[in-house]
C-alpha cells in the first residue's frame, strides 16, 4: 500500500480510518502499512484525538416552537403582497444578485439615452430635420458672396483688360 | 391523518424516499413535508447552529431552508439527493449570512451568547462539580473557537463529515466542488484542528473531576 500522506486527497483513507467508515479490507492494509509508517501512525492517533475532541459539541436542543414558527411563516408567505414577499427577498442576502443586475440595467439605459438624444429635441444653431448647423449655413452663403464678388472683380478686371484692346460691354 | 403520516414514516427507511416525499409534496401533499421536516429538523438545525454559531439565527435560518424547499415544491425534480439539496440552501443561507452579519451588533450578541447558551450538559450518573462545569465550557470554546477560525468552506466540509455524516461526493455536490477539493478541503481543516486540539483528549478526560489541567486556554 502507498503511503496515504503522500497527497492530500488520499489522506481519506487515514479520515475515514479515524472516523470508523473504512471497510475491513482497506482497513487492515492501512493497519499493517501503519506498522512501519510513523507519520501515518501519528495522524491517526492526532486524528483520533480531534474527532473525540468534537464529539464533545453536542448543540442545543431546537425550541419547542420551531415547526408552529415555520408554518406560520409559510401562510404568511402565502398571503403575503408583492411588497412583503420583495422585502422577505432581500432578507439572508438575496439582495446580492441585484446589484450587478441594476448596473447592467443602468448601463444599457444610459447607452439607450445617448443613442436616442439626437432625436430628439435639437439643439441651439441646428435646423430642425435637415441636420445642419446654422454656422454652416452662414459659411456656405458667405463663400457664395465671395464667390460672386470675385467674380463681378474678374469681370471688371477683363473688362478693363479688353476696353483696352477691344470695347466689350460688360 | 396520524396513521397516514406512520405509513409514510414507515417507509422512510428506503433509500430515495426523501425525493418520494418531496414529490408528494409537489403533489400537494402537506403531511408529507411535515415528514421531512420531523426528519431533518434537528439534522439542519444543528449545522446551520455549528456554522453560524448562534441559536436563534440557526433557527431562522433553518425555517428559511424550510421554506423555500416548501415555496419552490412546485418546480421540484429530484436530480439530486433531496438531503444534497437541503444542505446546499442551508450553506448558502449559512455563509451569506457570516458574510453579511460581521457587524458590531452580531460580535456583542455573539460574546453574549458564549456566556449564556453553552448546552448544561450532564453527566450521567453524578452531577458536575461547579470546576468541572468550568473545565467542560473552557474546552467546548476551544472547540467552537477553533471551528469558528475555519474558513467558511472547510468548516462546512468538516461540520458535514464529522457530524452529518456524509459522503465526500455528497459533500463535493453541496459545495459545488470536486470530491478531490472536498478531501483537500478537510485534509486542510483536520491539519488546523489537529494543532488546536489534539492536546484536549490527551491532556485530561472531559469531566473527570481532575481539574483543568487539560485546558490550555
Amino acid at each position: 500500500m502507498n503511503c496515504p500522506l503522500l497527497a492530500e486527497d488520499t489522506t481519506d483513507v487515514l479520515l475515514d480510518y479515524s472516523a470508523g467508515r473504512l471497510d475491513a479490507k482497506r482497513t487492515a492494509m492501512l493497519e499493517t502499512h501503519m506498522l512501519s509508517c510513523v507519520r501515518c501512525a501519528a495522524f491517526r492517533a492526532e486524528q483520533t484525538e480531534v474527532w473525540a475532541a468534537l464529539e464533545l459539541w453536542e448543540p442545543e436542543p431546537v425550541s419547542m416552537g420551531f415547526n408552529r414558527s415555520l408554518w406560520q411563516k409559510i401562510e404568511e408567505s402565502a398571503s403575503a403582497s408583492w411588497y412583503r414577499k420583495l422585502v422577505d427577498a432581500l432578507r439572508f442576502g438575496a439582495w446580492k444578485p441585484v446589484f450587478p443586475l441594476a448596473a447592467a440595467v443602468f448601463v444599457v439605459a444610459a447607452g439607450f439615452v445617448f443613442d436616442h438624444q439626437g432625436t430628439g429635441t435639437p439643439a441651439p444653431g441646428i435646423l430642425n430635420g435637415s441636420g445642419v448647423s446654422m454656422n454652416e449655413v452662414d459659411q456656405v452663403e458667405k463663400t457664395l458672396d465671395d464667390l460672386q464678388l470675385l467674380r463681378q472683380f474678374d469681370a471688371v478686371s477683363a473688362g478693363v483688360t479688353s476696353g483696352q484692346t477691344d470695347s466689350v460691354p460688360m | 391523518m396520524w396513521q397516514r403520516v406512520n405509513n409514510v414514516v414507515g417507509a422512510a427507511t428506503s433509500p430515495d424516499l426523501d425525493a418520494q416525499l418531496m414529490l408528494r409534496v409537489r403533489d400537494g401533499d402537506e403531511e408529507s413535508f411535515r415528514v421531512l421536516l420531523d426528519k431533518h429538523r434537528n439534522s439542519l438545525v444543528h449545522f446551520v447552529y455549528r456554522m453560524v454559531q448562534d441559536q436563534p439565527v440557526s433557527e431562522e435560518l433553518a425555517q428559511e431552508v424550510f421554506l423555500r424547499i416548501y415555496k419552490t415544491r412546485a418546480s421540484y425534480e429530484p436530480t439530486a439527493k433531496f438531503t444534497t439539496w437541503m444542505f446546499r440552501i442551508a450553506t448558502h443561507l449559512a455563509l451569506n449570512w457570516l458574510r453579511d452579519e460581521k457587524n458590531a451588533r452580531s460580535e456583542a450578541r455573539l460574546d453574549e451568547d458564549r456566556g449564556g447558551d453553552l448546552p448544561a450538559r450532564e453527566v450521567p450518573d453524578r452531577k458536575p462539580t461547579v470546576e468541572q462545569r468550568m473545565v467542560y465550557n473552557a474546552r467546548l470554546q476551544e472547540i467552537r473557537d477553533a471551528i469558528a477560525q475555519l474558513p467558511e468552506k472547510q468548516r462546512a466540509a468538516v461540520l458535514m463529515h464529522k457530524y452529518e455524516e456524509m459522503e465526500y461526493s455528497q459533500i463535493a455536490a453541496v459545495l459545488e466542488c470536486s470530491e478531490s477539493a472536498v478531501k483537500s478541503l478537510l485534509f486542510r481543516a483536520y491539519e488546523t484542528l489537529r494543532s488546536r486540539l489534539a492536546h484536549m483528549v490527551t491532556g485530561a478526560p472531559m469531566i473527570s473531576g481532575s481539574g483543568v489541567s487539560g485546558a490550555k486556554r
